[in-house]
């Protein structure tokens, strides 16, 4: 049988306007013109989601759809802010108990250091909510919605370095070169959305002038997977999506223009050679083409009432501050984005903490409620999941001068506090428990692999079925080691 | 998981007898042998199913897993079938589940004898011989036969050959990684000689061009990058070695030299520049320097990451998985990773890189240019040092006598009142130093005022004539502290030729932390004066413990916050501030001798340390001419100028040697470190000492005296080496044909898929061995093959039968790289710079892709262009920054270089349509080739059929060219009517408008190449 004819039986037009969802207008030029354009793209199917979910995905009903994670990089001091210690007021300035140390390994920052004293929190903390949950008074905001998140106090890491901890926690290896938890979402999990990315990040700006602590583009980036799954970012300067607008003294229509022979010569190739990854980029084209109008859409917030804007506080109307990237978290949740990231700098506090923490608190507070907030009130709460939380936790004792008002924390691994909310996540939860200096798990711990673990089975993943084949191993986010959802946050 | 791997897939005919390596081995790896293979540590029934003494041997319940021949006495037949949850294998738990058609190939297979080869890929290839086909006309050369005898055993027919503009397109991409020029199209066109097509091809491999190509691939597999890749990510220097990748292509320096060089060039004999910049290989692998982490962790993950990377390079095997535990599926120990390992480990670079961009060893490589200034400096330094010893040989010292010691009542010698002394710098810390007159200045006309909420200072030092502090002096200065805005605390800290570790503290002695409390570097002067008033602060010298004939030559005020007003500091002495060492030698002598501390030579320090009657005659003399050459003060005028003249010198020979070039070498330590069998792969956790060595499965490794590197590296090459040669020609074959022979390119070992064609493996493997590893000649055959020519047009029942075009009946179509796309772009626009090699450049890059991860202080975290021809060099050469890769180029599958990447993913997504639409390299090349086309004819037709026919090589057909005049059309009808938008759009790219061009016109060419550039055709390879 002549191929030719072959592939005209397969497709037929009335399925083409069916699927592909283009303007009637644009195709119908193509379609007198050459009658087989119409059946040779009909094969893609833009319209529809960009990638589906992997077959037997979610390997169970989920409870979130789609994830919000609020990173705070660089280690938020826990026992300043959410593990509250009061015994420590009494002990300030003598040294940490060498049976609490217990050879713990330090970094090298510190272990010069010829005392460790106990730098007691500045900070007042009260009860809130049913849970009676403490908070500081740095998160008066995040406190009023206590009741919506779950604290997890217990969560513990090996790294001690930064650059290592981070990656470990976002990618689930210390060393580059593993996939993003936002690109196994999308790999896992597909897109929903046909004119957006599946996994977006933000980077926004942060208020303490210190040097801050880097990002590395590892930490969403899609390491042995396709790289479409990568993340990409949406950008509050210059081109919000890379390389979205087009240039100067190129109109949507003069792009439409190009883009409608684009389509008329690659179809004519696609004719003469057959082989289907021509139609897939004419779909990618046309996919270009709609991210440029509905990016747009998605960054413009004329349309927020201002009872919204107000609960992300003053700030949102700023792109580029975190509560305008909080905001924006929820659109893009709203428009169907699998995976939302916003990696925050600047919680490094070695020293003058009491300087620098409030900023960054102040940076984060009322959009963390905001947000959370937001999402209850629009029903997408028990949806998403939020995420919030850094790479590793701070000392109890003080790096540098110590005083009752001024002091400055080195890094810990051994415990350190985070907290999620919605889709899945049992609100008014305060989970494991450290000891009275906030230097050792004596309850329930939860190793970051445990917390990837929870994530994804919010997210109606099994962590040990959700595998890629790469250099002869299954690789997983949680890698080889054993790694369990947190069952007592749970719903 | 989809299994594809072993199974013949969809479409491929089954085969009746079942092979072991074909079919079993992948099959049991993925769902056996987690729990029953190689690792001892977590094997389950005592079953262990990758050899065959074990699955044939009886079971801890007596059973036995395997009775060939039997499958109805085989219990891994029974526990594959059965319905029992509890007896179920693989467990549900493990989330593997076995096809319907893949339990009957193992049953067939215990039906058949259960036969057992050793894993494929570790029997040394033997040569096969072409085999024989029916299409007899149809091989070209040995490659084509296995490849047709494959087919006509699936029932398959080649496609014909592809057209010869199709074809010249296709391999001077894949040889050059360029287009053909229109030109050297029609020349291939007019040439019929059955040769024509060969001569193409050894012209392209002659080029330059085909080395930098080359070398792109190999620097993936190399992680080469320009920062160090962790933490602060600072530049550092690799790109010598990357010129020497290019520059060992197009030298077709044979591929076990290119082994050699790369893993041990430091080590061969009398190693040349070349080989020890190729030694670099091993110094690519991201280090850090990050505050607190810890050296002993950081030499154990370069040790890995290299012993890793040179396994997966050539051995293509993942003994990564052995870091922590024996490997579960290859026959590799963790104690043999760890003799692995222990070639890597001893290098002598240091664990923190310092953020340096030359972190040691380096290998500096100046120019002749500079080498010839440093011989100039080298022969002038001595030409100084002459006239000084002239000077020194004309004086006629005599020691003078003693001035009287001084006994006049202790005086005010003030050194700071409203100027800071002669000769001294100034270092403010905080806000710019800040004098006021008026009525609350202690003395004279001014005083320093200071107001900071931390730490804050003026400071200097260098004073033309220092302060000698004798032991009943006393240092003093005047402080107002203001009332309503008093300091925490106050400082005032000296300088000396020791630095400034000599402090004074009043107040709260914890709030500023430099020095220790209660000694020199911290004196603790109590309570802070009383504020409202001026207080006279003072310090007895004495507490200090100077040295006798210490200088200081700056103070700091410092204070941490408040007001603070500063006024008239000086010493207050008795013995004026003469000090009798500047006339006496003896005076200087005794000095010296009691110093502890000393700017003085150490020959000098130790003949004056000598008693007097003991010193040699060449001691005394060096002495002396050290105290008049330096200290005699009736003499500085003659020999301080000349001092200067030697020290200009010696700063231009160092600014000079700090200029050249220079790239991370490696070089191995006098004495290894000890390596271990690390426990769970931690770095403090260490097991049994183990020696150098390779896996047991694999050859012997000769070995000498010191086992090392090189060794390791001409085992690699050996000739009974089974990986090596596999390993390395299927990463070609991937290059060109899209996918490898071995799909998983990186993994050769059980958990690799098996091979596509593995007799056409084995007969290249032994074909790159006899031809002395010509890289050369084995490309040559590859596209020279009649597999290679075929078109590339397919039909749906063959792209249903073989997606993938494993079974190649047809030929390689797929996208360019992204390297290749850029380059594309720059060279069809005339803009592309064929500049080989130097240091990496800048080319256009969106705003706030560094800025948005590096870390503040990173020298890496500003992004600034390059202009001129750094813009337009060919992607190679683009600076890779490895937390935040070029955008362009990550968007098109690039990978960070993070890691070793053996194969690029190839993915379509409108992200790459939007680069190629609006990033403005491409609208910029877009303008050029619209200049060009319009600089070609002045018929509208001929512009575009020239325009298609440079991205092309084709000539348009007509209906496409009708696709091209309608749009064409278009775009002139719109910017002629809107000038604005034309003139904006022509504004993209620094390379100049063409003034003599309409402006419109221009345009409207410019959107028809960024069509061009942006058609389906043009971004394959076809």
């Amino acid at each position: 049988m002549n191929p030719i004819h072959e592939r005209l039986q397969q497709i037929s037009r009335r399925h083409f306007f069916k699927s592909t969802g283009l303007a009637a207008g644009r195709i119908a030029l193509a379609g007198m013109m050459l009658p087989e354009l119409a059946q040779a793209a009909a094969k893609i199917k833009p319209g529809l989601r960009s990638h589906p979910a992997l077959p037997g995905l979610p390997h169970f009903a989920p409870k979130a759809k789609r994830l919000i994670y609020l990173f705070m990089n660089g280690g938020p001091s826990q026992m300043d802010l959410l593990d509250y210690k009061p015994s420590l007021s009494k002990i300030y300035d003598t040294d940490l108990p060498e049976s609490i140390r217990n050879g713990q390994r330090l970094t090298t920052m510190t272990s010069g250091q010829t005392r460790f004293p106990i730098a007691p929190s500045k900070y007042n903390f009260k009860q809130y909510g049913k849970s009676g949950a403490w908070f500081s008074e740095l998160l008066p905001h995040t406190a009023k919605v206590a009741d919506d998140i779950a604290v997890i106090r217990s969560v513990h890491t090996e790294a001690i370095n930064h650059d290592p901890a981070v990656t470990f926690i976002q990618t689930g290896n210390q060393i580059p070169g593993k996939p993003s938890l936002g690109s196994w979402l999308s790999y896992g999990l597909g897109s929903e959305c046909d004119n957006l990315p599946a996994f977006v990040v933000m980077t926004p700006s942060w208020t303490a002038k210190r040097d801050a602590q880097a990002l590395y583009q590892r930490l969403w980036e899609a390491g042995f997977l396709p790289t479409k799954h990568a993340g990409v970012s949406l950008r509050s300067k210059g081109d919000s999506v890379l390389y979205l607008n087009n240039p100067p003294g190129v109109s949507p229509d003069g792009r439409r223009d190009m883009l409608d022979a684009l389509a008329k010569i690659n179809a004519a190739e696609y004719q003469r050679i057959g082989d289907p990854e021509i139609n897939t980029r004419i779909a990618q084209y046309e996919m270009a083409f709609r991210m440029q109008t509905s990016v747009p859409d998605l960054t413009s917030i004329k349309n927020e009432s201002k009872a919204t804007l107000d609960l992300y506080g003053p700030e949102v109307v700023i792109p580029g501050t975190f509560a305008h990237s909080a905001l924006m978290a929820r659109r893009l949740a709203e428009r169907g984005v699998r995976c939302i990231e916003l990696f925050h700098r600047e919680w490094d506090h070695h020293g003058d903490l009491q300087r620098d923490l409030p900023l960054q608190c102040r940076d984060v507070d009322q959009a963390c409620y905001g947000l959370i907030t937001d999402l209850k009130n629009r029903g997408m709460l028990d949806e998403t999941l939020v995420v919030w939380g850094g790479e590793f936790g701070r000392t109890v004792y003080c790096q540098g001068a110590l005083s009752r008002e001024s002091y400055g924390r080195d890094h810990h691994p051994r415990c350190f506090t985070m907290w999620m909310a919605g889709g899945g996540i049992k609100g008014g939860t305060v989970y494991g428990e450290t000891d009275d200096f906030s230097y050792n798990i004596v309850k329930d711990p939860v190793h970051i692999r445990d917390l990837n673990a929870t994530i994804l089975h919010c997210l109606g993943i099994n962590h040990s079925q959700l595998t890629y084949k790469f250099q002869g191993l299954d690789q997983r986010l949680t890698g080889v080691e054993e790694a369990n959802p947190v069952q007592g946050i749970l719903v | 998981m989809v299994l594809m791997g072993a199974l013949p897939q969809p479409g491929w005919a089954a085969p009746a007898k079942v092979d072991f390596n074909r079919d079993i081995r992948l099959l049991l790896s993925d769902n056996c042998l987690a729990c029953h293979g190689p690792d001892s540590g977590k094997r389950k029934a005592g079953l262990r199913l990758d050899l065959k003494e074990g699955a044939l041997a009886k079971l801890k319940s007596d059973n036995f897993a395997i009775v060939p021949g039997h499958p109805e006495k085989s219990s891994l037949v029974e526990r594959i079938l059965t319905t029992n949850e509890e007896d179920h294998m693989p467990p549900a738990k493990s989330g593997k589940k076995l096809t319907p058609a893949q339990i009957d190939l193992l049953r067939r297979w215990v039906a058949q004898g259960a036969e057992w080869k050793p894993h494929w890929s570790f029997i040394k290839p033997e040569r096969p011989p072409a085999p024989a086909v029916k299409l007899k006309t149809w091989p070209g050369n040995p490659v084509d036969s296995f490849i047709l005898a494959r087919l006509e055993k699936e029932g398959l027919k080649p496609s014909n050959q592809a057209d010869k503009t199709t074809l010249i397109r296709r391999v001077t991409f894949d040889l050059t990684g360029l287009p053909p020029t229109p030109a050297e199209v029609d020349a291939f066109l007019a040439d019929p000689s059955p040769e024509a097509y060969n001569r193409v091809v050894t012209r392209l491999l002659k080029s330059p061009r085909y080395g930098e190509h080359e070398a792109r691939y190999w620097l993936d597999v190399a992680r080469y990058g320009d920062t160090h890749g962790l933490h602060l990510d600072n530049e550092r220097s690799m790109w010598p070695y990357r010129d020497w990748v290019v520059s060992a292509f197009n030298r077709n320096l044979p591929f076990d030299q290119f082994t050699t060089e790369q893993l041990a060039g430091d080590l061969l004999p009398e190693a040349t520049r070349e080989q020890q910049i190729a030694s670099g290989f091993n110094r690519c692998n991201v280090s850090t320097s990050e505050g607190g982490a810890i050296d002993e962790e950081f030499y154990v993950r370069y040790g890995v990451d290299r012993t890793e990377t040179m396994a997966t390079a050539w051995l293509g095997l993942t003994v990564g998985c052995a870091v922590c535990h024996d490997h579960k599926y290859d026959p590799i120990s963790q104690r043999e990773f760890y003799q692995l390992f222990a070639f890597f480990n001893s290098m002598t670079d240091a664990a923190m890189d310092g953020n340096a961009l030359l972190p040691a060893p380096v290998l500096k490589l100046p120019s002749d240019e500079q080498q010839k200034k440093i011989r100039q400096l080298d022969e002038a330094i001595p030409g100084v040092e002459k006239r000084i010893a002239a000077e020194l040989a004309r004086i006629d010292y005599h020691e003078p006598d003693p001035r009287p010691a001084a006994t006049n009542p202790p005086q005010d010698f003030v050194w700071v009142e409203d100027a800071f002394p002669e000769g001294s710098t100034l270092e403010p810390v905080g806000a710019a130093t800040q004098w006021v007159e008026g009525d609350r200045v202690f003395s004279g006309k001014r005083a320093l005022i200071r107001s900071d909420a931390g730490l804050a200072q003026d400071v200097f030092s260098g004073a033309a004539q220092p302060l000698t502090p004798g032991k009943q002096d006393k240092l003093f200065v005047h402080v107002y502290l203001e009332p309503t805005n008093p300091p925490k605390t106050i400082m005032l800290q000296l300088h000396t030729s020791g630095g400034w570790t000599h402090r004074a503290n009043w107040g709260d002695e914890n709030a500023i932390g430099w020095g220790e409390k209660g000694t020199p570097s911290k004196l603790l002067m109590g309570q802070l004066p009383k504020s409202g008033v001026w207080v006279r602060l003072e310090v007895d010298a004495a507490k200090f413990e100077f040295s006798d004939g210490t200088k200081v030559d700056g103070m700091a005020f410092t204070q941490f916050g408040g007001t603070v007003r500063w006024d008239k500091a000086g010493i207050q002495s008795g013995g004026g501030q003469f000090d009798p060492a500047s006339e006496s030698l003896l005076a200087w002598e005794q000095q010296e001798a009691r110093r502890d501390k000393s700017t003085a030579p150490k020959e000098v320090r130790e003949a004056v340390k000598q008693k007097s009657a003991d010193r040699k005659p060449e001691q005394v003399k060096l002495i002396r001419n050290y105290y008049l050459e330096h200290i005699y003060e009736p003499k500085r005028l003659i020999f301080a100028p000349l001092q200067k003249e030697i020290a200009d010198l010696r700063a231009q020979r160092s600014i000079l040697e700090q200029s050249f070039t220079a790239t991370l070498v490696s070089h191995e330590m006098d004495k290894p470190r000890g390596a271990f069998i690390l426990k769970r792969g931690q770095y403090d956790q260490h097991g049994d000492a183990v020696i150098r060595g390779v896996p047991s499965v694999l050859p012997a490794l000769k070995t000498g005296a010191t086992t090392n590197r090189l060794d390791l590296a001409r085992w690699l090459v050996s000739p009974e080496h089974p990986l090596t040669a596999r390993v390395s020609i299927n990463r070609f074959w991937q290059q060109f044909f899209g996918t490898g022979l071995v799909k998983t390119a990186g993994d050769f070992g059980a958990t690799g898929e098996w091979p596509s064609h593995p007799e056409l493996l084995d007969w290249l493997a032994t074909e790159f061995l006899q031809s002395g590893w010509d890289v050369r000649h084995m490309i040559r055959l590859m596209v020279t093959s009649a597999t290679y020519r075929q078109s590339s047009a397919v039909t749906p029942a063959l792209v249903r039968r073989d997606p993938q075009n494993r079974l190649l009946a047809r030929g390689p179509r797929f996208r360019l790289d992204a390297e290749m796309i850029r380059d594309n772009a720059l060279f069809v626009s005339g803009l592309l710079v064929e500049k080989q090699g130097g240091h990496s450049v800048k080319p256009y890059q969106p705003p706030g892709i560094w800025e948005a991860v590096g870390y503040t202080t990173s020298n890496t975290a500003k992004f600034e262009q390059d202009h001129g021809e750094a813009l337009y060099r060919r992607s190679l050469y683009t600076f890779w920054k490895r937390t935040a890769a070029p955008p362009f180029l990550t968007t098109f599958d690039a990978p960070s270089r993070e890691k070793y990447c053996t194969r690029r993913e190839r993915t379509d997504t409108p992200l790459q349509a939007l680069v190629t639409m609006n990033d403005p390299q491409y609208v910029e090349a877009a303008r050029q080739l619209g200049t060009r086309m319009i600089g070609h004819d002045i018929d509208a037709g001929r512009r575009l059929d020239f325009g298609f026919r440079v991205v092309t090589a084709r000539m348009p057909s007509r209906f496409e060219k009708a696709v091209l005049s309608e749009a064409l059309n278009k775009y002139l009808a719109r910017y002629r009517k809107d000038a604005d938008a034309a003139a904006k759009l022509l504004s993209v790219g620094e390379s100049p408008v063409s003034e003599k061009l309409n402006k419109p016109e221009l345009a409207a060419y410019t959107m028809m190449g960024s069509l061009l550039l942006n058609l389906d055709e043009t971004l394959n390879k076809n």
